[in-house]
């Protein structure tokens, strides 16, 4: 599908720490044709024809779930989703219950997401399925930053040497830890803007500090991603209130302005909260990107379903195919 | 339109003389520092004070008053409270947040300012509490605060009991790089005391607030600066081993500063003799150990900053028996004579570290110009008589309130003038 030479296919996608940079830009490259898929009135390939996709979702997510589900089917999947309440499952040995259960059902692709840092790479050990992280607790959420790299590169091209601002809460976002890391393998200068309490401790050396959002701005970002606040932080003590928190650490009407002035993209991984992270204008700027990550997810997430291979043992027509 | 002034004769005192020098001072209708030198002939038209025999030192910061408005004008006003200051010597002065109601919104720290540039003639600030109401339940709005001018935050009297929501505090207030001042105590282990604990207290029968109230308290806030990056300051040290604590703390690195008041350098609780509710503070008076190794700790630099904690309280108020009376004595009127009187005068403390802990670093902490003599600066410094007599008169007292200990007392030294800009406060002032 694509002129970059396809690295070898891996069983699972867990983080993007582990994926090399020509992985990352051929995932990339391999989203743009099925993109292209969107505007025909069949939007279906048959490259998973046959295979079955699970969302396994141990926590509530209705727009990443549609999202893959959508995916898998756009690539003739079946697919079937399965919600299960953090409540019933406490202990890794029932998680691993719920594997074996699904496995039997003989699933090729789990999507899986679930608060707990590790769980996805838990479960890829125990199963001979595809497993996709579809987002663990604060660290990882890989389709996430593969989409997001995809919406940039479409936006300005080349990202080597462009500077990605993240602003937010940093400390609970799965979202900042994958988008900083694959904007630094894409060679991104990273800059952050958060309150003290919404910065994680720990974080590497290459992230760019800002006290201030003017000089953060200053800085001369190519886009300005905004982070999710859920507004539970507040009772937590992250920050006094939440029109304090969109007067130093929102786009303002004022900041926005100055953006829009300088052309800078504006980025979100939704849902948003107006007034909060954002001004309502923000939504109708002709650089905001919000609504065509939503779009995009969907072809990053074709892309990585079409790259991963499953350990599942084939069935004996299936070999005859692959000796023929 | 004043005239130049000519401060003559005079032995002029800073942060880098330990001994006085004499220097001649020309302060410009406009109120800079025009000429500053050995000697310098009096130019023509100028106003010529005599300062003969005279101190002159720059105008005193003190980072630790009550001021009690909003809400408790009964006891002391922003006015008074300035009026009270400018006695003191001094030019520049902070305000708890611990009125009613309290100082914990942008709102409430502007209505300080404002009120405090129509009717103080010198510099007033204001701190911000760090959690909504002084409760401890939720962050204030720091930044609003902050952006109003608040130099610092606090909860005052009430430190914040729950350590993940300090961590936070400190965390947020790290990102305005705002100063969080901390007053050590564990409420628990104070409870029901009214002195320190010990013998004195036993011989009085009055209940003892035990030292470790103040350095288990220091020690937690110092762990949690630690971890947040935050700059802290410890309010009014104590006790020798709450500065060794903060001793270890700034050798590790830790963004610490801290603060020591002239009362518990000066007394100590063999003071209390006679269930004078004026030497009833909290923290409460040590023991001359402890007065000793802050001393110490004022001279080897450990201690950051003299702060008065000038709390004032009515008469009726404090007019009750020992356990029962509020905490607080006034420090504005009686700090720097007291000082002298007891430790400057008999050699126990020099000249330049009173001026770097009364004058300059506290206002270095907060970020502001430190005043001195040096030419082309704003005139701002203060003529003190070593020879003059301040007299602890109720009825001439500048604040609200008389809550002192050096009551009906007459200290040696006296603060005759202070110049400020173009003006000249306490003009005429008889000693």
């Amino acid at each position: 599908m694509s002129a970059t030479p396809a690295p070898p296919r891996r069983k699972d996608l867990l983080d993007i720490e582990s994926l090399s940079r020509e992985e990352i830009v051929f995932l990339l490259e391999t989203a743009r044709p099925f993109k292209d898929l969107f505007t025909r009135s069949v939007k279906k390939v048959p490259a998973l024809r046959g295979k079955t996709v699970l969302n396994l979702f141990f926590e509530p997510s209705t727009r990443t779930r549609a999202s893959f589900e959508i995916a898998a089917k756009r690539l003739s999947a079946d697919v079937t989703n399965l919600a299960i309440t953090q409540s019933s499952v406490t202990k890794g040995e029932s998680i691993l219950d719920t594997v074996e259960t699904m496995q039997s059902m003989k699933v090729d692709y789990m999507v899986v997401r679930h608060a707990g840092a590790g769980v996805p790479a838990f479960i890829a050990k125990h199963t001979p399925a595809a497993v996709i992280n579809a987002g663990y607790g604060n660290h990882a959420h890989p389709t996430q930053a593969l989409l997001d790299a995809f919406t940039m590169r479409e936006a300005v091209g080349e990202l080597a040497g462009r500077k990605i601002l993240l602003v937010g809460d940093l400390l609970h976002s799965r979202v900042s830890r994958s988008v900083s890391t694959i904007a630094r393998k894409l060679g991104m200068e990273v800059g952050i803007f958060a309150p003290g309490t919404l910065v994680p401790a720990g974080r590497p050396d290459y992230m760019k500090s800002f006290a201030d959002f003017n000089e953060a701005i200053e800085w001369g970002p190519d886009f300005v991603y905004l982070l999710r606040l859920q507004r539970e932080r507040q009772a937590a003590h992250f920050f006094p209130s939440l029109r304090e928190y969109h007067n130093v650490f929102g786009l303002t009407r004022e900041r926005f302005l100055e953006c829009r002035r300088r052309g800078i993209r504006i980025m979100h991984p939704g849902p948003i909260n107006r007034g909060v992270e954002l001004v309502d204008e923000v939504l109708t700027y002709e650089h905001c990107l919000i609504n065509r990550q939503v779009e995009n997810g969907i072809a990053a997430r074709m892309a990585v379903l079409y790259w991963l291979q499953p350990a599942v043992a084939p069935l004996p027509d299936e070999k005859e195919d692959v000796t023929s | 339109m004043s005239t130049p002034r000519l401060f003559r004769g005079g032995q002029a005192v800073d942060a880098e003389h330990a001994s006085p020098r004499r220097l001649d001072i020309l302060v410009s209708a406009e109120g800079k520092l025009e000429k500053v030198a050995p000697e310098i002939a009096p130019p023509a038209g100028a106003e010529v004070i005599d300062c003969a025999g005279k101190i002159l030192l720059p105008g005193l910061f003190d980072m630790h008053v009550h001021l009690r408005e909003p809400g408790r004008e009964d006891e002391e006003t922003i006015a008074t409270g300035a009026r009270a200051a400018v006695r003191g010597g001094f030019t520049g002065i902070v305000a708890m947040p611990n009125t009613d109601p309290p100082i914990d919104t942008g709102g409430l720290v502007r209505f300080v300012h404002t009120l405090a540039r129509e009717q103080s003639p010198i510099p007033v600030w204001t701190s911000g509490c760090i959690t909504k109401g002084r409760a401890g339940q939720q962050l204030a709005d720091i930044a609003d605060m902050h952006r109003q001018g608040a130099v610092m935050i606090t909860d005052d009297g009430d430190p914040v009991a729950d350590p993940y929501l300090f961590r936070r505090a400190l965390e947020y207030a790290r990102h305005f790089d705002l100063l969080v001042a901390c007053h050590c105590e564990v409420p628990e282990l104070s409870r029901g005391g009214a002195m320190n604990e010990g013998a004195r207290s036993y011989k009085l029968g009055i209940p003892g607030i035990p030292a470790c109230s103040e350095e288990i308290s220091i020690a937690r806030d110092l762990e949690l600066a630690r971890l947040a990056g935050a700059r802290i300051h410890i309010q009014h040290v104590t006790t020798a081993r709450g500065l060794d604590i903060i001793r270890r703390a700034k050798q590790d690195g830790v963004r610490v500063t801290c603060e020591v008041s002239p009362h518990h350098l000066l007394l100590n609780e063999d003071d209390i003799t006679d269930y004078d509710t004026n030497f009833k503070m909290n923290p409460p008076l040590r023991t001359v150990a402890d007065n000793e190794a802050l001393l110490a700790g004022l001279l080897d630099g450990s201690i950051d900053a003299l702060a008065t904690d000038h709390a004032p309280h009515t008469e009726f108020e404090k007019n009750l028996d020992f356990a029962s009376a509020p905490f607080g004595i006034t420090g504005l009127e009686t700090a720097l004579p007291s000082l002298y009187e007891r430790l400057v005068r008999p050699g126990k403390l020099p000249w330049d570290v009173l001026v770097r802990a009364f004058s300059e670093t506290p206002r270095r902490i907060l970020g502001m110009e430190a005043p001195g003599f040096r030419e082309g600066e704003s005139a701002d410094f203060v003529v003190f008589n070593p020879t003059g007599q301040t007299k602890v008169d109720p009825e001439t007292m500048a604040s609200k309130s008389r809550n002192t200990p050096f009551i009906g007392q007459s200290l040696t030294g006296a603060v005759e003038q202070v110049a400020l800009g173009a003006n000249l406060l306490l003009a005429g002032k008889q000693t």
